[in-house]
């Protein structure tokens, strides 16, 4: 009797192993496809940030460019105030979007692209910054305008 | 071109390229400036609002790299360093204040007027400063 027992059980197992190796055979964990496919999202993702840090950069650029433009009357001013809270509010947005990236960016995963676009962010911080100096702060200075008119005279 | 700068400016250098995190910064500030027009080298943030003598920072190699403070004399092709720091690395630091802008400022033009300044010279791509003669005011 316990005999029969036996080869029931190896039998069953014997069963299992085959159905369970022939399916892995049919569809392997990693299989060609789903490799592919796996490797497609990063790349999507790769280029998306890739788009998103160039589109910032071009921006930062712009904003460096308006320190270039002479005697602006109120409304200009009023529009670069404007400009100035606009991209205060592009960098809280693209920073929570940065330290969702946190898994991808301890895991290695995309690691430069997330590293340019974190670089893309802190310049457009820097750049609203000085926007708002050359503007606002800077002109308030004790003697800074009188600075200026003394060096067009040496 | 004519190069000149602050002694604060001099200083800093010199202890930053002494410097292993920084070793590449002389060369960096050799090709950015030298060779280049005063034209050229209106790029960057402008500071003061003037054409003739724009006062100007300058981000070399992106967020993670230096910052330039500096004027030019466009009439005279003359450029004046007056500051300069890295944003990272152990001598690395945030931007400066606007205070401290608007105090090199003011110390530029005093400097200029007193000829209290270095002159910059690129000697085999080594950066030599030299004292210029001061004047009295």
């Amino acid at each position: 009797m316990e005999c029969i027992s036996h080869k029931l059980e190896i039998e069953k197992t014997f069963t299992n192993v085959r159905a369970l190796s022939f399916n892995e055979k049919k569809s392997p964990l990693l299989d060609k496809e789903r490799i592919n496919s796996f490797l497609d999202a990063i790349l999507d993702f790769k280029s998306l940030l890739k788009e998103k840090t160039d589109k910032l950069n071009h921006i930062n650029e712009r904003i460096e460019k308006l320190t270039w433009f002479n005697d602006l009357d109120d409304e200009c001013l009023m529009l670069i105030n404007d400009l100035i809270s606009a991209a205060k509010d592009l960098q809280s947005t693209l920073i929570r979007q940065y330290v969702s990236m946190n898994f991808l960016r301890k895991k290695g995963v995309v690691k430069d692209e997330i590293k340019e676009f974190k670089n893309s962010i802190d310049e457009l911080k820097e750049a609203y910054e000085d926007l708002e100096s050359v503007f606002f702060f800077l002109p308030e200075f004790p003697d800074f305008i009188e600075t200026t008119k003394q060096l067009s005279l040496v | 071109m004519k190069f000149f700068c602050l002694e604060d400016f001099k200083v800093e250098f010199e202890k930053l390229i002494s410097k292993k995190a920084y070793s590449t910064l002389e060369q960096d500030l050799i090709n950015y400036f030298f060779g280049k027009s005063a034209q050229e080298l209106c790029s960057g943030t402008r500071l003061n609002n003037s054409d003739k003598t724009p006062y100007i920072k300058k981000r070399l190699k992106g967020s993670g790299g230096y910052r330039f403070y500096f004027l030019l004399i466009l009439k005279d092709e003359s450029l004046y360093f007056m500051f300069s720091h890295p944003k990272i690395g152990p001598m690395g630091g945030i931007n400066i204040t606007d205070e401290s802008k608007a105090y090199l400022y003011k110390k530029i033009l005093r400097c200029i007027k007193t000829n209290d300044l270095y002159k910059l010279e690129n000697l085999n791509r080594k950066i030599i400063f030299r004292k210029v003669k001061k004047v009295k005011s």
